[in-house]
């Protein structure tokens, strides 16, 4: 070989979210005019896309491919969501938001959480959520996208819960409009350069080869390339993360869904509900340590709200992430990177993220070491911050009442959340990297409403004066007040989205 | 605090022996330090001296022993003072350190007497005024603690030796460690920066430096006046009295426990009475009278056996308008002067002494501290000045020159209204700061001639009868209880003897 | 000989008015005074209270009230003092508590001990060792729910529900002998600077000796009277709006009013049995009526209930006698309601009336003596005021910014300058408030005295820390031997 050849040649292996969300945004920003783009996918393999709830960040991606939000509304069945609601996670009996808005407004640079932990010590209401306008509207069930962003009127944050196939689905049109080749099959070898290492192409089921420069694994779970071919290996985190199965079912639709998915702690786990505009999705996340898949999915199945409309299907799998993502010239993304448990709807968020860095990184040649050290390690800061982030929600609780919920009481945490937390219980604080995902804000809102309350706050908090603070408070709640007040119901604002935009 | 204050008083005499021991007294070797500059060569102004109550607060505050005092001064006690021919010729009233009567039916107890007299005989006023009987019948003995008691309702001064006192209080200083320079002042040397007091160079060439000077040199003002030229206030206008003849004469038989003050064509006389002779002078104005007809009237005048030539007196009333200026103090007759008529010299230099103490600067002269000192002692000459100016303005006399003069002559305001007020409704307004209180307006009120035309409204509500009965008990219990005194001159014989005291 | 003053004529309204005759039917009734009240009709709503400094309890047992009675008539609660919060942006509040005596270490105030101490490290704030300060901030009282009192040195101040209390104050004087009528004023008969007659709009005229102007604000009488300019004080105090509102009664009750500083004034609670009384005073140029009637529940941190009613205020002073008329109250002087004073005003004016009570109908030269003193009086009450104002600490607001930077009279300024050269108070003739008064507030807005004086010294370190503990422990001791308010008034009391 004479000299680097450039990179050209684009293979994707797996469809599902994460093939064709790369697939998308690669025929967006690369094209196929110079590139090719390659998906090969199989209809046999189902896809673990369920109803699937994504985080604010989903809006850029939107905005990068350049799609219209209501016919993507209408194309995946989408709800809108502006949060999360957790029931009986505190405690049995409890209920609170994570909404995706910001906790009132930061005052002379000091956290609103602070102002807000001085009032509440003052006497204040201790509802956080009234000083979040997304948290409000969720409460009321409304929802108005912001017209025009001003000063006094904040971006309501807000994303999508919508049918993951028919995301796929729509995601492939996208992409085979502009020029990505799907190619059908499942892949039996993995042809690798003998002394480079590099992956050469990829052989299917019927015999047909498929050559790259660049492979992408979205395989899922088994990693295919990544680990089938390249053995990047993984690291497992079911010491913190117990839960390894899911089981899933589609019940039917409920009137009025509320703009948010549910998460409800149960005796080993969690169900979540996410209500999109045709049924809704239901799933049970659960350790097999503490409950059998049968009795998960009887449970499941008796607190469904409405009649399932497909068989439960059981997923397994093990908290943790690929040592590296990016080897030689292949990348993972999706399951096949690492897997966290949907409890914060960042699957589909760290496709995206994974997606950012790769073209941020894109490979000029097929061999780039510095870049993929790059991309593995910025790729390993935000699923650690992730996953410290899931644990958080275990490892702050008062609850006892099963040994699922003693064990994850008792169990160890990482370094970085423990840090966290000591700094919380001190004086509301979370110190978070540029790079986390989760700001302070979202910290506060899962500590707080977990149960955790701070002992102390900022000490510059104190340097407002108190009237000065209940008005600023007053203020801030009663401008969430009026904006929330103008909002339709969500189920109105989805019909007029859905208004004028025909299916196709 | 950055070590004691360097405090140089300059004149000895009353005043300045007074600041001494006050100073020496009260403060603390690492707050001040003290030496008193004076010479033998200029003679004091000290003769017989009166003194008000308020003297004994001074000597408990530095802890003199009163007898021992008294024995070392040649000192008698002083209850009132006589006033004769003030109002007209061959008039007679005592202003007492006490109180006239006591209230009825809500009203002072002059309203009821007023109201009383309009209806039928009462007797004087002097009559219902414990210390005035006991005046009248020459005794003394000390007031008692229970407030119902007669005998409590009044208070004692001392007249003493002047020259005696300072001697005394000398030695009390010296053996207390405080510095005595003898020596005439010959120049003050100020500051160009600050304009503050920087030396005072002695007639031996010997140059002091000091933080603090404290002006106690006399009528002179060899600082505050000559050096600092703080301009002087001139009263003539309203106290027209510029001269004093002072000679001692032969103890008297008649030990009176009251000063004596005679009304003359051109001034007044006074008599004090000490244990071992009788103080005497004629204080006039030299406007009506010549210095030799005047040491004839005086000489004439006298009931014992003069002991020495007439000393003569000048002086001018008024008051300097800062009496602390930059870092000197005045004190004493440097500060201002007003005739002894009610025995307020040695009082108004105690106000001095005692504010001093108060507002004793630490470290540094901080303005605010000197403009207290200005207002307080202001505020004292102002009171004084006025209540002075009553005796010579409310007086029928127009015999001759100088009384026609003080009749007609304008007087301040605020004298004016309170006359008026006493006049019109026998109304005494107390103020809460300074000389005198309502029972010594009362007594010269109504010892000068003035008769209140009207008097509380509220005294008509007790029975007419009710009144003249109080009004006899009071005249009953004042006269029984003072027949039970012991004799003023036996009192002294057995308290406080001095050594020299003439057996009686 | 001089004509005696036998009809006096009161033309005026609630507390002013009724307060004035019972006061005056009292001391002269019997001597031949009668004394007539023409009523105007009152400016009171439901939400107007009555805030007074301890002194109105000797008012009260001159004009034969009874504390007891007053406070169950009025929904009335005893109060230690007033907390001011917020007056230095988020420093800490203070309390001005009611106390009675000035406490004293050898004869020296213990501010001396204290500034000395604090110099030194001491960490114990002043309001620490007043007694009343900290009774206050523990919601105690000495009155008991008969209205008796614990044997202590503190003076309990009030709070009344205005209508209800001037019902009672109506009752007595009624009952006392005054002759009252409901009327308004059609035409003043004058000659001169005197007033010959009123005459009412039922067509009734009436003729007296002595008339008192006690309409408030609206100066009925005294306003027309020559050389009764009224002084406006607008430069010293810029609020031009006093809002009155309820909110629910606090439980517990607390043990003091709070005066509360907000961006465009001040806020106070007045806490009552059955509500809270809330005052705003206020400049409407900062802050509309609507915004500030919005602000109050958040400031209060409760709801307003019922009517919420503004006025304007204009404050000022006028010469208070002229000719043969006398105002009391609102009609002479107009001061916030700040330091709960409005009452203390027009005890203040009868004060100086009974003392001066003209004894000639036809001359009365006690006007200029009367003038003199209730004004020398008020601007004293005026400074205390406007301590508050001048020593505020909320920077960066217009309102706040100006109340600091205005020139305060020259007297205060040389109060300022002393207390923060020596710890000294000057008190001058004619004071509504003593030293511990003007301390507490100097030191509570921050002004700290420099130095103390060497007389300090004078007694040993160990003892005065000493003195400091058994200051400390005596406090605690008769904090604990009141009752709390809440028990005697609050709660089942109710």
């Amino acid at each position: 070989m004479t000299g680097p050849a450039r990179v050209r040649d684009i293979v994707i292996v797996g469809g599902g979210t994460a093939g064709w969300m790369t697939a998308a945004a690669l025929a967006k920003v690369i094209g196929t005019q110079t590139y090719s783009i390659t998906l090969v996918e199989s209809d046999e393999i189902g896809t673990v896309g369920v109803g699937e709830a994504t985080i604010p960040p989903i809006l850029l991606f939107n905005k990068l491919l350049g799609i219209d939000e209501n016919e993507f509304i209408r194309e995946t069945n989408a709800t809108f969501k502006l949060g999360i609601q957790f029931v009986d996670w505190g405690r049995p009996g409890h209920t609170y938001m994570h909404p995706f808005g910001l906790f009132g407004a930061d005052m002379n640079g000091v956290g609103f959480s602070h102002y807000w932990l001085r009032a509440v010590a003052a006497g204040g209401d201790p509802d956080n959520h009234r000083f979040v306008a997304e948290a409000e509207a969720l409460r009321l069930g409304r929802f108005m996208r912001t017209p025009q962003k001003t000063p006094d009127k904040p971006q309501i944050n807000y994303a999508f819960q919508f049918d993951a196939s028919l995301y796929a689905a729509y995601l492939r049109r996208f992409s085979e409009k502009r020029g990505v080749k799907r190619t059908e099959g499942k892949i039996s070898t993995v042809a690798r350069h003998p002394e480079s290492g590099l992956i050469e192409s990829v052989t299917l089921a019927d015999g047909s080869t498929v050559r790259g420069d660049f492979f992408v694994d979205c395989s899922g779970f088994r990693g295919l390339l990544i680990e089938g071919a390249l053995q990047a290996g993984y690291e497992d985190w079911t010491n913190w993360l117990p839960a390894n199965r899911a089981v899933a079912v589609p019940c039917d639709r409920v009137e009025d869904p509320g703009p948010y998915t549910r998460s409800t702690a149960v005796e080993a786990g969690w169900q979540w509900r996410i209500p999109l505009q045709h049924r809704t999705g239901n799933g049970y996340v659960f350790s097999d340590a503490f409950i059998s898949e049968d009795e998960a999915t009887a449970a499941l199945m008796r607190r469904l709200d409405a009649p399932a409309q497909a068989e439960p299907r059981v997923l397994r799998f093990v908290a943790g992430r690929r040592r590296k993502g990016w080897v030689a010239n292949c990348v993972a993304i999706g399951l096949s990177s690492g897997f966290l448990e949907p409890l914060e709807s960042t699957s589909i968020h760290l496709i995206q993220a994974a997606i950012s860095k790769l073209l941020a990184l894109f490979p000029t040649t097929r061999n780039e070491p510095e870049l993929a050290e790059r991309f593995n390690r910025d790729l390993d800061l935000q699923y650690e911050s992730v996953r410290d982030f899931i644990i958080a929600h275990y490892k702050v609780s008062t609850r006892d009442d099963t040994p699922f919920w003693r064990h994850c009481r008792d169990m160890a945490m990482p370094d970085t959340l423990q840090a966290k937390l000591e700094s919380f219980r001190a004086r509301g604080e979370v110190m978070v990297e540029n790079h986390e995902l989760f700001r302070e804000t979202n910290w506060f809102a899962i500590l707080y409403g977990q149960g955790l309350v701070p002992e102390g706050y900022h000490p510059l908090a104190d340097v407002l004066s108190d009237d000065e603070l209940k008005l600023r408070l007053a203020g801030i709640r009663a401008g969430i007040e009026r904006r929330v007040a103008e909002m339709p119901s969500h189920e109105a604002f989805l019909r007029q989205c859905l208004e004028g935009v025909t299916r196709r | 605090m950055t070590g004691p204050l360097d405090v140089v008083i300059v004149g000895g005499g009353t005043a300045g022996w007074m600041s001494a021991a006050g100073l020496v007294g009260v403060l603390k070797p690492d707050q001040c330090r003290v030496r008193l500059v004076e010479s033998d060569e200029i003679g004091t102004v000290g003769v017989g001296e009166a003194t008000l109550p308020q003297m004994r607060e001074f000597n408990d505050l530095i802890g003199i022993v009163e007898s021992d005092m008294m024995r070392k001064t040649n000192a008698t006690f002083k209850i009132g003072i006589e006033f004769r021919d003030w109002g007209f010729k061959g008039s007679n009233y005592v202003h007492p350190f006490g109180a006239h009567g006591k209230a009825m039916g809500g009203v002072a107890f002059h309203h009821q007497w007023v109201r009383a007299g309009q209806q039928s005989r009462v007797a004087d006023i002097g009559e219902y005024s414990y210390a005035i009987e006991a005046c009248r019948k020459n005794r003394f003995d000390f007031p008692v603690d229970d407030p119902e008691a007669i005998n409590s309702t009044y208070n004692y001064a001392y007249h003493f030796d002047a020259s005696l006192y300072a001697r005394y209080l000398r030695g009390w200083c010296e053996a207390r460690g405080l510095t005595r320079i003898e020596g005439k002042v010959n120049d003050v040397a100020l500051d160009p920066q600050s304009g503050d007091v920087a030396s005072i160079t002695l007639e031996s060439g010997e140059r002091i430096t000091a933080d603090l000077f404290i002006d106690c040199s006399g009528f002179r003002g060899l600082i505050i006046g000559q050096a600092l030229n703080v301009p002087f206030e001139d009263w003539t206008r309203w106290l027209p009295c510029d001269r004093a003849l002072a000679v001692p004469t032969e103890r008297s038989e008649d030990f009176a426990p009251y000063t004596r003050s005679t009304a003359l064509e051109a001034g007044w006389q006074w008599r004090i009475p000490l244990q071992h002779r009788t103080g005497n002078g004629y204080v006039y104005s030299s406007a009506f009278i010549s210095d030799d007809e005047a040491m004839t009237r005086l000489l004439g005048n006298l009931d014992g056996k003069p002991l020495a030539e007439p000393r003569p007196i000048r002086f001018k009333s008024g008051r300097r308008t800062a009496s602390w200026t930059k870092n000197c103090i005045a004190i004493g007759l440097a500060s201002g002067f007003l005739e002894p008529l009610e025995s307020t010299s040695i009082y108004l230099t105690q106000v001095a002494i005692l504010n001093l103490l108060k507002l004793f600067p630490r470290s540094r002269i901080d303005p605010a501290l000197a403009e207290r000192f200005n207002r307080v002692v202001d505020n004292e000459y102002d009171r004084v000045r006025d209540f002075l100016i009553l005796h010579y303005h409310a007086t029928s006399r127009t015999d001759s020159e100088l009384w026609r003069h003080c009749r007609e002559m304008d007087i301040p305001d605020t004298l004016r209204d309170r006359m008026a007020l006493f006049e019109h409704r026998g109304h005494i307004a107390q103020y809460r700061d300074g000389l005198f209180s309502p029972p010594s307006w009362l007594s010269v009120f109504v010892g000068q001639g003035m008769r209140p035309t009207g008097y509380h409204p509220m005294a008509d509500n007790l029975p007419l009868e009710t009144v003249t009965a109080g009004l006899e008990a009071i005249r009953r219990r004042v006269s029984e209880r003072v027949e039970a005194m012991p004799m003023h001159d036996a009192f002294v014989r057995d308290y406080c003897a001095a050594a020299d005291m003439v057996p009686a | 000989m001089s004509r005696k003053v036998e009809q006096v004529l009161i033309v005026g309204r609630d507390a002013a008015a009724w307060l004035t005759a019972l006061a005056l039917q009292r001391a002269f009734g019997r001597t031949g005074v009668t004394v007539r009240v023409v009523e105007l009709p009152s400016l009171l709503g439901p939400a107007d209270v009555y805030a007074a400094v301890p002194s109105l309890t000797a008012l009260h047992g001159l004009l034969g009230l009874n504390d007891h009675e007053v406070l169950a008539a009025t929904s009335g609660v005893p109060v230690l003092g007033q907390r001011f919060s917020n007056w230095s942006g988020a420093g800490k509040p203070f309390v001005h508590g009611y106390d009675t005596q000035r406490v004293a270490i050898e004869d020296l105030d213990f501010l001396q001990f204290w500034v000395k101490a604090r110099a030194e490290g001491l960490k114990v704030e002043l309001e620490d060792f007043s007694l009343a300060a900290a009774a206050a901030r523990q919601g105690r009282s000495p009155v008991e729910a008969d209205g008796t009192q614990v044997e202590t040195p503190v003076a309990p101040g009030w709070h009344f529900d205005g209508r209800s209390y001037v019902d009672l104050l109506r009752r007595a004087a009624l009952s006392a002998g005054v002759e009252g009528r409901a009327a308004g004023v059609q035409a003043v008969s004058r000659e001169g600077d005197r007033i010959v007659s009123v005459t009412l709009d039922d067509g009734l005229t009436v003729a007296a000796d002595l008339f008192i102007d006690a309409s408030g604000a609206e100066a009925v009488l005294i306003g027309d009277s020559p050389g009764a300019e009224f002084e406006s004080w607008r430069d010293a105090f810029r609020a031009d709006r006093i809002l009155v509102a309820s909110a629910p009664a606090l439980t517990p009750l607390p043990g003091h009013s709070e005066i509360a500083a907000f961006p465009a004034g001040w806020l106070g609670l007045f806490p009552l049995r059955d509500r809270t009384a809330i005052t705003a005073v206020y400049d409407s140029s900062v802050m509309s009526d609507r915004d500030v009637a919005q602000a109050i529940p958040v400031l209060c941190g409760r709801p307003v209930i019922g009517e919420v009613t503004v006025e304007p205020f204009a404050p000022g002073l006028r010469p208070g006698w002229v000719g043969n008329c006398v105002a009391i109250g609102g009609a002479a002087v107009a001061l916030e309601p700040l330091d709960a004073i409005l009452l203390h005003l027009i005890h203040t004016g009868l004060s100086h009336l009974i003392a001066l009570f003209p004894v000639d109908a036809d001359q009365m030269p006690e006007a200029p003596v009367f003038n003199a003193g209730f004004a020398s009086h008020v601007r004293n009450i005026r400074d205390f005021q406007l301590t508050h104002y001048a020593l505020n600490r909320r920077f960066d607001e217009p309102f706040w910014d100006r109340a600091r930077d205005v020139p305060v009279p020259e007297r205060l300024a040389e109060r300022f300058r002393l207390f923060e050269a020596r710890g000294t108070v000057a008190i001058y003739d004619d004071e509504s408030f003593q030293e511990q008064n003007w301390t507490s507030i100097f030191v509570g807005h921050g002004l700290i005295p420099r130095s103390y004086t060497p007389l300090v010294d004078r007694v040993p370190v160990e003892e005065q820390m000493a003195k400091f503990r058994g200051l400390l422990a005596r406090v605690a001791e008769e904090v604990r031997a009141m009752p709390e308010v809440e028990s005697q008034f609050g709660g089942a009391a109710r």
